[in-house]
């Protein structure tokens, strides 16, 4: 680690969002075969898929860490990632590692996927096969989760950094220049005030 | 020289074209297995009918079938949480009922859990479908 120190990486709307999203996924997975809890389970369901929408959005215009040009790699160096994480000396990435980077464009695909066909399935617009197609999905979130979790940890032991910290915080090993400066509470207002309102006009 | 094995391939494939089941079929699947577990076992639509608005308890929202499908399951239902329509549970007011033996054992599974807070048995299923077919 010569030359690295804490910097602020994620900003608070990632964070947020992050959290948020997760959130949002385990109360709609809970709730998900329940008729008592089903509006928590559109409303979980919705936050989740308003949330991952403003992500989408935020990787353009969001701080550097936060932009899908700043960590979508292809699978080659996806696989070399993993690959040096099993060598003494795991390739270090301030922001996202290329096999998370990854995980996080499937991440927000599936989340983006299973919100629209849960509300394709609560408006009763098809057939049953949408609720079907909702149920599989969330299924493969599910998985694409536990890869998530699996990746966090891997990553963690490999670089002796706290991933589920630095996501909480914000802050990760890194080079000055590498320093976001700035978290924008601003945008994490509007990120809020956007899943409230997009929540609310989806259980409708 | 393929058309034997054409013949094969087709008639294969035909369970596969998802030939839609009867409410009589799905009833009857449901009888025999009820049967298996109580030898003499024949369905009640009597029983059915007292399956269907028993309050159980288990659901302080949701005590009874009746609760979101009305005392008339041939009448389009209301769900009492979400405020939704729910179309008729009876084949006679809406022919797409028990005729996807999934689709039907789905919603028991996850019914039976809520509302009796336990899985429904063959014979209770038997005699709740029984009602059905015969409420008009």
């Amino acid at each position: 680690m010569g030359g690295l120190k804490p910097v602020r990486v994620w900003d608070l709307p990632v964070r947020l969002g992050h959290w948020l999203l997760a959130g949002g996924f385990i109360l709609a997975w809970l709730t998900g075969d329940s008729e008592e809890w089903r509006l928590i389970h559109v409303y979980a369901g919705s936050a989740a898929m308003a949330v991952a929408l403003f992500r989408v959005g935020w990787g353009f215009i969001g701080s550097h860490h936060a932009r899908f040009s700043s960590f979508v790699r292809g699978p080659a160096a996806a696989l070399a990632y993993l690959k040096s994480l099993g060598s003494l000396s795991p390739r270090h990435y301030t922001g996202h590692n290329p096999a998370g980077g990854l995980a996080i464009l499937g991440l927000l695909a599936l989340a983006i996927a299973t919100g629209a066909s849960g509300w394709l399935a609560y408006q009763e617009l098809y057939g049953d096969w949408v609720a079907s197609l909702h149920e599989s999905l969330s299924h493969l979130l599910l998985a694409l989760i536990a890869l998530h979790l699996a990746g966090v940890a891997a990553g963690s032991l490999a670089h002796g950094e706290n991933l589920v910290r630095a996501m909480i915080t914000g802050r990760k090993q890194g080079a000055t220049a590498d320093d976001i400066r700035h978290s924008r509470p601003l945008a994490a207002v509007v990120l809020l005030v956007w899943v409230v309102a997009a929540s609310w006009w989806l259980a409708q | 020289m393929k058309f034997p094995a054409i013949c094969i391939l087709l008639a294969a494939a035909i369970p596969g074209i998802a030939l839609a089941e009867t409410p009589q079929q799905i009833l009857q699947s449901h009888v025999a297995e009820a049967a298996r577990q109580t030898p003499g076992f024949s369905p009640s639509a009597q029983r059915g009918q007292e399956f269907f608005g028993k309050k159980f308890g288990a659901s302080e929202k949701m005590p009874a079938c009746s609760t979101c499908h009305t005392d008339n399951p041939a009448q389009a239902g209301r769900h009492i949480i979400t405020k939704k329509n729910i179309k008729p549970l009876a084949p006679a007011a809406n022919a797409e009922r028990f005729t996807d033996v999934a689709k039907v054992e789905k919603w028991f599974r996850r019914n039976c859990k809520e509302v009796v807070d336990r899985e429904c048995s063959a014979a209770e299923k038997a005699d709740f479908i029984q009602y059905l077919i015969e409420v008009r």
